[in-house]
């Protein structure tokens, strides 16, 4: 059972559908492993449902209505169970859809001998979707970020000054936070993360790497 | 009016009353492809998600149209994956309504996307038991608080879901500080998991 989780005002723009595409994703994984925040939303969409039946009815033209009944024998779209998608492999069903398979079938870039990373497009132009591969016992150089950052963790788990992190870990930083995540010691960590802007390593001697890491939004 | 048949199964809890009779036409539409059932669901909820379509006010007359007519024909073509036990026939439409807007919106902004907001949405078809056992329950607390909120908070809640605007430009259109804003709603979501709890 994950720990951390989005805050109220993040799972409230999730379910009203306002939050950006690449965040929203990260969030309905969290929502994948915790029954807690899909309670929450859910009782938010019941919510917004009786605000929705409570709008002030806009007249709509019969016109409408035969346009709507003259489309009725269109062929449905083909649609997929997302359940049975996800339980077979294990990973959130959307992201088996970005991946296009597993962890294994990723172009990963190496960054530093214990962390690779692996750019994910999807289609949302203003933030980078990333998995990041932490090796067991391996240290991210401590880094700050210009934007906000999504976390959630996927395999394995990793622990920074702040509280140790599992599968199904949901962490947000803001612009400005510093820290040093380090992997787990007996276990690879994969995450994801969501940024706005492309993080910045610190230490002087790591800083030769920051030109790799232009932010990678598509 | 849905004519009763003996046998046929009402519950009518307090908030069943009024999607009660949407849900057995959701039925009717997919047992028996029942088109004047569905001309009734039509002239019900399309005025209302129109009016949905409106509300942020972003989207032109005919955007408005063309959502209308999306969300119609895809309450046709999924009314089988419709389940009572799950959600009303209310909350049913009004989650492919927002999937909608969220996906027209997305395409006005030619957004390249493999994934689309249903797909990225909480499933409100399908049967896992863990969230169908409270959903009766979840359906009826929710009416009483909404019932009992504050008109301020009403206020703030409606643009939020209805109007899809995020708590910053809600804060600036009221000319409040955001910090009001964040908290009124947050106000409102703690009474709902207050209830919840119980």
């Amino acid at each position: 059972m994950a720990k951390f989780h989005p805050d109220l005002d993040m799972l409230t723009e999730f379910t009203a559908g306002t939050l950006s595409l690449a965040q929203s994703a990260c969030v309905s994984m969290h929502l994948s492993y915790c029954t807690k925040c899909q309670e929450i939303s859910e009782a938010q969409t019941v919510m917004a449902a009786n605000l929705f039946e409570d709008l002030e009815p806009v007249s709509v033209s019969d016109s409408q209505l035969d346009i709507v009944m003259s489309r009725l024998d269109e062929d449905a779209p083909l649609t997929y169970s997302k359940d049975a998608y996800a339980k077979e492999a294990g990973t959130p069903a959307i992201l088996q859809r970005l991946m296009h398979g597993d962890f294994s079938d990723l172009n990963w870039k190496k960054i530093t001998s214990s962390l690779r990373i692996s750019y994910l497009s999807t289609g949302d132009p203003y933030y980078e979707f990333a998995l990041y591969h932490i090796k067991a016992g391996g240290v991210i150089p401590e880094h700050n970020h210009q934007g906000s950052e999504m976390t959630l963790v996927l395999e394995g788990g990793f622990s920074d000054s702040d509280g140790t992190y599992h599968a199904g870990d949901f962490l947000f930083r803001e612009a400005g936070d510093v820290h040093s995540p380090a992997a787990l010691a007996d276990q690879d960590c994969i995450c994801l993360a969501v940024l706005d802007a492309p993080l910045k390593f610190t230490r002087l001697r790591h800083r030769w790497m920051n030109p790799f890491l232009q932010l990678k939004a598509s | 009016m849905v004519t009763k048949k003996p046998g046929d199964e009402v519950t009518n809890l307090e908030s069943g009353r009024r999607t009660d009779e949407w849900s057995q036409c959701l039925r009717a539409i997919a047992k028996h492809r029942d088109r004047t059932a569905f001309a009734r669901f039509f002239r019900h909820f399309a005025p209302l998600i129109k009016a949905f379509a409106l509300s942020g006010s972003t989207l032109s007359a005919n955007h408005a149209d063309e959502l209308v007519q999306e969300v119609m024909l895809k309450v046709w073509q999924k009314a089988d994956g419709f389940n009572p036990d799950k959600a009303s026939a209310s909350t049913w439409v009004y989650t492919i309504a927002r999937n909608c807007r969220t996906d027209l919106y997305r395409r006005l902004q030619k957004f390249d996307t493999p994934l689309s907001a249903d797909d990225v949405s909480l499933d409100q078809d399908g049967d896992e038991p863990a969230v169908m056992l409270h959903q009766r329950r979840t359906r009826d607390r929710v009416r009483v608080m909404m019932d009992t909120l504050p008109a301020d908070q009403a206020h703030i809640l409606a643009k939020v879901y209805m109007e899809g605007k995020s708590h910053s430009e809600v804060a600036s259109e009221l000319d409040l500080p955001l910090g009001t804003v964040k908290s009124r709603v947050r106000l409102a979501i703690q009474k709902l998991q207050i209830q919840m709890e119980d």
